[in-house]
């Protein structure tokens, strides 16, 4: 049964057109900020100006009675908590406000500007309580609890350590790492790193239309996790999750905002309580506050290596601001083992990771969550390693990157020689490095290569192919079409290669989770992945069920059958064939019509037992690794950082789509610029951020961006359908600790934090700025752990 | 009050204030949702619409002062969905991700390339600097315009 | 609910637009190319109750260059002064303030009189280049015009009655060169943490009467006179005049802002006179 079951993976492979750029070139696209309807009332939402308080008073009675408001919704129409691991987090501050910007009540009105007015007459009193805003002092002695309830919260997932403001601790524990740091031979390199948050200024702000018919909420959002939307909308509004229904227009831009929850629930409660369409989306400065950001985290790393450069032991504490709720932050824990604990293989490690409650806006996830400071810290640190026992940077990153058989962190065992290569693959790509290290116009030159590992985020999906008399086939799933142009290639250039038809005749469904089965979302690399493992079961279930019909339409075996070109013909040239059209009619005439389903979760690869706590992946299913390399010239008197040149060696396992992946990395490479140079989210002290848009928020403009040159490594070890890796997050990942190793080098003085704005950076060379000064991180390693009562 | 605006050739009311923001007129009145308010404070370039030529940041021209101007949208830039050459090649370079930036980075590049017909690089790059792009990394916009320079000459699109 | 919608009134001529701001009295405000006016909502601050739009005044768009001077209406946008200056080498400090500042679309609406009017702008480009080229500025009234140094007209601009209007700003041409330098965080499109504005005439090498201008340091830009007099007379030593510049500075109290600290402002500065003067001697 070869015919059927498998499928030529090169028939998968070209560089398919995406249907959507021509709406999207002509400004026909609807998104979910552009849907509008006829009687649709327009909503807001009230939010905290303190970032600590007790509600004393919430009256919105006079709100309620002014013209054009038609329904008001607060904490009591929202009973539930929801979250990621531990159920933290109500729609509504509820007694207390934990952060700025929390929302108080939302109203819908007919028009914006009465909506804003009943906003505005809202009745509200909070009486102010000491805040926590950083991490320093949310784990000070006698710190202010950001939630003093935390006990009584319903635990989602099992094996996290938490206490007071920690809200989850994992840990990885590998081998004797005293002895490692014990023995004589060792020398011991200690480094602390801080980044700051970083916003996905994704265009389209969050938004929803919200409608409630036959006792059931439909809602159209811009998310990347329909599901997610679907299930835990429900949970906050006491509903079944049967009873909502969600649908995802074109989304434009998400980057990871879009991977939680975010104001779904305020417009579906707002359309049942005023029988209207309802429509939120957030305002750009809404946005800024509100943002899911990259949570801002502080890193102490120490490592014992020999003057050979072998890595004996290492251990790290890694903080990681969650801001009010626990959020993805509780499951982004997890990575810390896999990312500062990937690259190199390591003696004996322990890593702890904890999320902290500090009184600040929620953090979330962001391409490569957890990945691109993890990996910038490991990089400076091994380059500081590097410099400590007198060896060169690359040869040391050349003696000890993971290797086949290498275990990792959580005592996982890598398989295939993949960093090596590829770290081969970059010298040629570069060519011999230049040693200048001053420039013609006085600038002084920078350049560092750097490893990094990531991984696919697998889980749940689900697909149905419906194979049409008309010989098209139509791919019903819950994937969102983010931006990446997954949705529009990967997955019908799979479907149409197992069916041997062109990808312009696969339609897809857009999402909508009455009509698709569960998926995890869409993020985190896993689109052609893992709705591309289901896609090609269901479209492999039609191809075998088409082949059995034209086999007994052609008297032939089904194994003698080439399924290609839209026919279905007996192998061997001049075979007598059928389109695939025919068959399909035939089928839908004689047995019904012919339709697959397929499902997809991750395999869950084995860790050793014993290492990891807390984790909700133990182990990567499908690792993905990087190698970048950059060249900047950094002006002396301003500090201003120029990236001259970006080079990327990617493993993608197999390139479906060559020219879809480059798109990706050159944004993600800009988009980690950005990140490294930048992009800067400041705190004040009342716990205010005050980047409120485009004009403080800089992010990379056309004039500041290079080309960057690729080249896409084929070939490593994946359990990905037709071998493929997920290509679109990853290459954000060590843009951070690229630029960071470059400027270092440049400017002969270590970087401990980014954003390397040109201030920062003229502050490093002035000897006005230092490493950070961590001390709420202990400096035994054991001493950071929440303590088991 | 009633703004009277010629929006795509055609002439439109609308009951609203004169200083009712363009972009505002634009998606809630007529429907044209092509522009996007993005950062609502010209740094975005999402916003950019056509007045008399120039590309105009809609989201700071208040209704009022667009009136007796010829307003035209990324929806009257490609009537019957025919693509301009600077779409042409957008498309063809596969330059479109999320695709919120571009009706405003039509609106420049049209522009730029009937200013100039052999832009260099650089001096399109410096024509972007007010449109932001967060997907892209503008590489490909800039390989498209390219090969789109010479062929807007002459008038209409 | 009264409604709170603001009125726009589009003046034809000059004359109309200053019985309408008489008319309109202390609610009234003029309304050039609305990139400050209309950023209201996102500063948090209410919008005025009545414009009047200056953008159909023929005489306030108006760039007129002679041998002699050069007379900028009010409503003249950062893209029609770059564009009518380019030919003029003394006035390169304006011309490239002008052509630089924000972005494309900005400068072809953002004007000259807005830009001088926004008093908490602290990063306008317009204004350092403007104090080192000494220019005027006029004000008309109903009854009458008067004339101020820009100098003068930055104390003043907070206190001009609602019925008198920026119209005009004129500049004396001279036999000087002139260079803008300035410091945005990226490459291009967000506004200088710091400018130097610089002109001067040049004898046999050295800097004569040179007259310089910084701007985005302080909440308002001002003349570096301190620094003006220790270069008077002296040759074009670039590294001589940044040693001196950085003597200098302390002339200066940096802003603190989002985007940069008060001493990093400060710190670029002679950097920045090194530029200005580097460009002014090529």
């Amino acid at each position: 049964m070869s015919e059927i079951s498998t499928v030529d993976p090169s028939a998968a492979v070209m560089d398919l057109k995406r249907r959507d750029a021509r709406d999207k070139l002509t400004g026909r696209t609807r998104y979910t900020m552009d849907r509008a309807g006829a009687g649709m009332l327009h909503a807001a939402v009230l939010r905290s100006p303190l970032a600590a308080g007790r509600i004393r008073r919430l009256d919105t009675s006079r709100a309620a009675a002014l013209t054009g408001v038609h329904a008001i919704v607060t904490a009591d129409d929202a009973p539930g908590l929801v979250g990621i691991g531990i159920a933290d987090h109500p729609l509504f501050a509820r007694d207390v406000v934990r952060y700025i910007g929390e929302p108080l009540a939302a109203v819908a009105a007919e028009r914006p500007e009465d909506a804003a007015a009943a906003l505005a007459a809202i009745e509200i009193e909070i009486e102010p309580l000491p805040a926590v805003i950083t991490m320093a002092d949310a784990l000070a002695e006698g710190a202010q609890l950001v939630h003093p309830g935390w006990q009584d919260y319903e635990v989602l997932f099992e094996g996290g350590r938490r206490e007071g403001n920690v809200a989850w601790e994992a840990t990885a524990i590998r081998g004797d790492v005293d002895a490692a740091f014990a023995r004589p031979d060792a020398v011991i390199v200690e480094n602390t790193f801080r980044v700051g948050r970083q916003n996905h200024l994704a265009f389209e702000p969050r938004a929803v239309v919200a409608h409630y018919e036959d006792g059931r909420f439909h809602i159209e959002t811009s998310t990347q996790v329909p599901w997610t939307v679907r299930n835990a909308t429900a949970r906050v509004l006491g509903v079944p999750a049967s009873e909502v229904r969600v649908t995802v227009p074109p989304v434009g831009g998400g980057f990871g905002l879009k991977f939680d929850m975010a104001i779904e629930p305020f417009a579906a409660l707002l359309a049942r309580a005023s029988g209207r369409t309802v429509r939120l989306v957030n305002s750009r400065e809404e946005e800024m506050l509100t943002c899911l950001c990259r949570e801002n985290a502080e890193i102490r790393i120490r490592s014992a290596v020999t003057r050979a450069g072998e890595i004996l032991g290492r251990e790290a504490v890694v903080l990681m601001d969650c801001g009010a709720y626990g959020g993805e932050q509780i499951f982004l824990t997890t990575m810390t083992a896999h990312t500062l604990g990937g690259n190199y293989r390591v003696g004996a490690s322990r890593l702890v990771s904890r999320a902290i409650y500090t009184h600040t806006a929620p953090n979330g996830a962001f391409r490569a969550c957890n990945g691109v400071y993890n990996t910038f810290a490991l990089e400076r640190h091994t380059d500081e390693i590097a410099q400590a026992i007198g060896m060169d940077p690359l040869a040391f990153r050349y003696r000890n990157v993971l290797g086949d058989g290498d275990l990792g962190a959580t005592g996982q065992r890598y398989e295939g020689e993949v960093l090596r290569p590829m770290l081969e693959r970059m010298d040629t790509l570069r060519g011999i490095p230049t040693a200048a290290t001053r420039m013609a116009d006085g600038r002084l030159y920078g350049r560092a290569t750097t490893v990094g590992t990531w991984f696919v985020f697998t889980g749940p999906s689900a697909a149905t192919v419906n194979m049409n008399a008309d010989g098209s086939a139509t791919l019903v799933t819950s994937g969102v079409e983010i931006g990446s142009g997954s949705m529009m290639t990967g997955l019908p250039q799979i479907v149409a290669a197992t069916l041997g038809i062109r990808p312009e005749d696969v339609v897809v469904r857009q999402a909508d989770t009455d009509a698709a089965g569960f998926d995890v979302g869409v993020g985190g690399g896993r689109t052609t992945v893992s709705l591309g493992a289901a896609s090609l079961a269901a479209a492999g279930e039609v191809r075998g069920k088409l082949l059995r019909v034209a086999a007994d339409m052609l008297d032939a075996d089904p194994e003698h059958l080439t399924i290609r070109e839209g026919r279905i013909e007996v192998a061997g040239s001049n075979g007598p064939g059928l389109s695939i059209a025919e068959v399909a009619s035939r089928a839908q005439t004689l047995l019904g019509p012919i339709a697959g389903t397929g499902g997809f979760t991750s395999k869950g690869t084995p860790a050793m037992s014993g290492c990891a706590a807390g984790h909700f992946i133990d182990a990567l299913d499908i690792p993905v690794f990087a190698v970048h390399d950059c060249e900047v010239a950094v002006d002396p008197d301003t500090g201003h950082v120029e990236m001259l040149a970006y080079r990327v060696v990617q493993d993608v396992g197999r390139a479906l789509n060559p020219r879809a992946i480059l798109g990706q990395i050159q944004g993600g490479v800009v988009q980690g610029m950005g990140y490294a140079l930048q992009e800067e989210v400041t705190i004040g002290s009342e716990g205010n951020i005050l980047q409120t848009g485009f004009e403080t928020y800089r992010v990379p403009l056309a004039p500041d961006v290079v080309p960057v040159e690729v080249s896409l490594y084929e070939g490593a070890p994946s359990l990905g359908p037709l071998g493929i890796k997920g290509a679109g997050e990853v290459p954000i990942l060590n843009v951070g600790a690229s630029v960071a190793c470059a400027v270092a080098n440049a400017i002969g003085r270590p970087v401990h934090e980014l954003p390397l704005t040109p201030p920062h950076v003229a502050a490093l060379m002035l000897g006005r700025r230092s490493a950070p000064v961590l001390p709420h991180i202990a400096g035994r390693w054991t001493d950071n752990l929440v303590k088991k009562a | 009050m009633t703004l009277r605006l010629t929006i795509n050739g055609r002439e439109s009311l609308a009951p609203d204030d004169p200083m009712t923001p363009l972009v505002d007129l634009l998606r809630e009145r007529f429907h044209l949702t092509g522009a996007k308010p993005v950062c609502r404070e010209g740094f975005c370039g999402a916003c950019l619409v056509m007045i008399d030529g120039e590309p105009t940041l809609s989201c700071l021209t208040p209704g009022g002062l667009a009136e007796g101007r010829d307003i035209r949208t990324i929806e009257g830039l490609s009537p019957a969905g025919r693509l301009n050459p600077v779409q042409n090649a957008l498309e063809a370079h596969d330059a479109v991700q999320c695709g919120m930036c571009f009706p405003g980075m039509v609106m420049t590049l049209t522009h730029a390339l009937r200013r100039n017909a052999a832009p260099s690089r650089e001096e399109l790059r410096h024509a972007l600097t007010g449109n932001t792009c967060r997907c892209t990394g503008y590489e490909r916009i800039l390989d498209a315009a390219l090969s789109a320079a010479g062929a807007l000459q002459g008038g209409e699109p | 609910m009264i409604d709170t919608h603001p009125s726009l009134y589009i003046a034809p001529t000059l004359g109309d637009a200053l019985s309408a701001l008489g008319e309109r009295g202390a609610e009234g405000a003029a309304f050039a190319g609305g990139t400050w006016i209309m950023r209201a909502p996102i500063r948090h601050q209410p919008l005025g109750r009545a414009y009047v739009a200056l953008g159909k005044i023929e005489e306030l768009q108006r760039v007129d260059v002679t041998p002699a001077h050069v007379e900028i209406g009010a409503c003249a946008t950062h893209a029609t002064i770059a564009a009518a200056l380019a030919p003029c080498s003394d006035l390169a400090v304006l011309a490239e303030a002008a052509g630089r500042s924000a972005n494309p679309a900005v400068r072809s609406a953002a004007t000259i009189g807005g830009n001088l009017m926004a008093a908490d702008f602290a990063a306008a480009d317009l204004v350092p280049a403007l104090l080192c080229l000494e220019a005027s500025v006029e004000i008309v009234a109903r009854d009458g015009v008067e004339r101020m140094t820009i100098s003068d007209f930055l104390l003043k601009r907070q206190y001009l009655a609602c019925d008198r209007l920026l119209s005009r700003i004129r500049i004396e041409r001279a036999d000087r060169r002139s260079a803008h330098t300035r410091l945005p965080l990226r490459k291009a499109g967000d506004y200088p943490v710091a400018i130097v504005s610089l002109s001067a005439r040049i004898e046999a090498g050295r800097l004569m009467e040179p007259r310089i201008a910084v701007g985005s340091v302080e909440p308002v830009a001002r003349r570096w006179t301190p620094l003006e007099a220790a270069l008077e007379g002296a040759p074009i030593d670039i590294a001589a005049a940044r040693h001196a510049a950085e003597a200098y500075a302390a002339y200066f109290q940096g802003r603190e802002g989002i985007e940069a600290p008060g001493w990093y402002r400060i710190s670029v500065l002679p950097a920045l006179i090194g530029r200005a003067l580097q460009s002014l001697s090529s």
